[in-house]
């Protein structure tokens, strides 16, 4: 008898074909990010790259979360594609990168206020863009600190509604579209901050 | 067709979530905007922001507008949850609502914006 699949069914599909039924691509990812972390940290002067600002801690910590986010967002992003349009097989995938989403968007904003206060420091660049390019502070700066924060209701919201439909969202149009919708403007506006963050930083660091 | 919605997951709670992050942004937004057009807003922003955040003062009043979209969606969210779980509704309408409360935060906390409004 002729049934339509639900994301279970699905998944138990690709389980056979693949053999690997808890794999996600974000378990690879993070594999990935490790070993070449591991890698970069053993064999080459990273030291080097974060220059000589008292604040190049913070602020390498807080280009790194934001630039894992960004892998794990755009992937997500993509995911998030394939499940509106109706390809559910994703939906397994999709539901840990949606739980990742949230996770370093909260690091990342979390590590962006530590940052922020070294940029408000006297002398610090808010200072600097306040007399040599005010505009830069108060339109894309300013911008940035607050659709930065869009990303992380957005990705709880989506990653909520993944983890909780016990069901999954093979009869739920409306809420699939939803979910999606949701995951593609969260990557929207993390690819808004992410590239006035590195804009801003390439004209003045910290 | 009633039949098809009650043997359905309620979405109630799915709905809920939506529409909490779409009321904690617009509270970003006019928290922000209350902030740039009142000076006394925001000294009471930044001094919930000092109460509340460890080394706010280094931060200004975004400390301040940070505690309070959070406490609104977070606080939006566990009403809505506890309001709509267990119901279904139209999801496209409700969603469609939290939508346009992110475009409008979106608009809100675009700096042009401020100097508009202001008189």
């Amino acid at each position: 008898m002729a049934t339509t699949p639900t994301e279970d069914e699905g998944d138990e599909e690709d389980e056979g074909l693949a053999g690997r039924a808890d794999w996600t691509l974000a378990y690879a990812l993070a594999a990935a990010v490790g070993v070449v972390s591991i890698l970069a940290l053993a064999t080459a002067p990273v030291a080097a790259l974060l220059g000589e600002s008292r604040y190049a801690i913070p602020s390498a910590l807080h280009g790194v979360a934001a630039s894992v986010y960004l892998i794990v967002g755009t992937v997500s992003a993509y995911l998030a594609w394939l499940i509106y349009s109706g390809r559910l097989a994703a939906y397994r995938d999709l539901r840990v990168l949606a739980a990742l989403n949230a996770f370093f968007s909260l690091v990342t904003i979390l590590l962006g206020n530590w940052i922020y206060a070294y940029y408000r420091e006297s002398g610090g660049p808010r200072a600097y863009f306040l007399e040599a390019n005010p505009a830069v502070h108060e339109i894309f700066f300013e911008f940035k600190e607050f659709v930065a924060l869009f990303t992380l209701p957005l990705s709880a919201a989506a990653a909520f509604i993944l983890w909780t439909r016990r069901r999954g969202l093979a009869g739920e149009r409306e809420l699939r579209e939803g979910v999606a919708a949701m995951l593609l403007l969260a990557w929207a506006f993390l690819m808004l901050a992410f590239g006035l963050g590195a804009a801003i930083t390439k004209l003045r660091s910290v | 067709m009633a039949g098809g919605r009650a043997a359905r997951e309620p979405n109630g709670s799915a709905v809920a979530a939506a529409l909490a992050a779409g009321s904690g942004l617009l509270v970003l937004g006019v928290v922000v905007v209350a902030c740039e057009l009142s000076p006394a807003v925001e000294g009471l922003v930044s001094r919930v922001g000092e109460a509340s955040v460890p080394g706010a003062e280094r931060l200004g009043a975004y400390a301040g507008k940070q505690v309070v979209f959070l406490v609104g969606w977070l606080a939006a969210w566990l009403a809505l949850h506890l309001a709509l779980r267990g119901r279904d509704l139209r999801a496209r309408r409700w969603m469609g609502l939290a939508f346009a409360m992110v475009l409008a935060a979106l608009v809100l906390v675009w700096p042009p914006v401020w100097h508009l409004l202001k008189p």
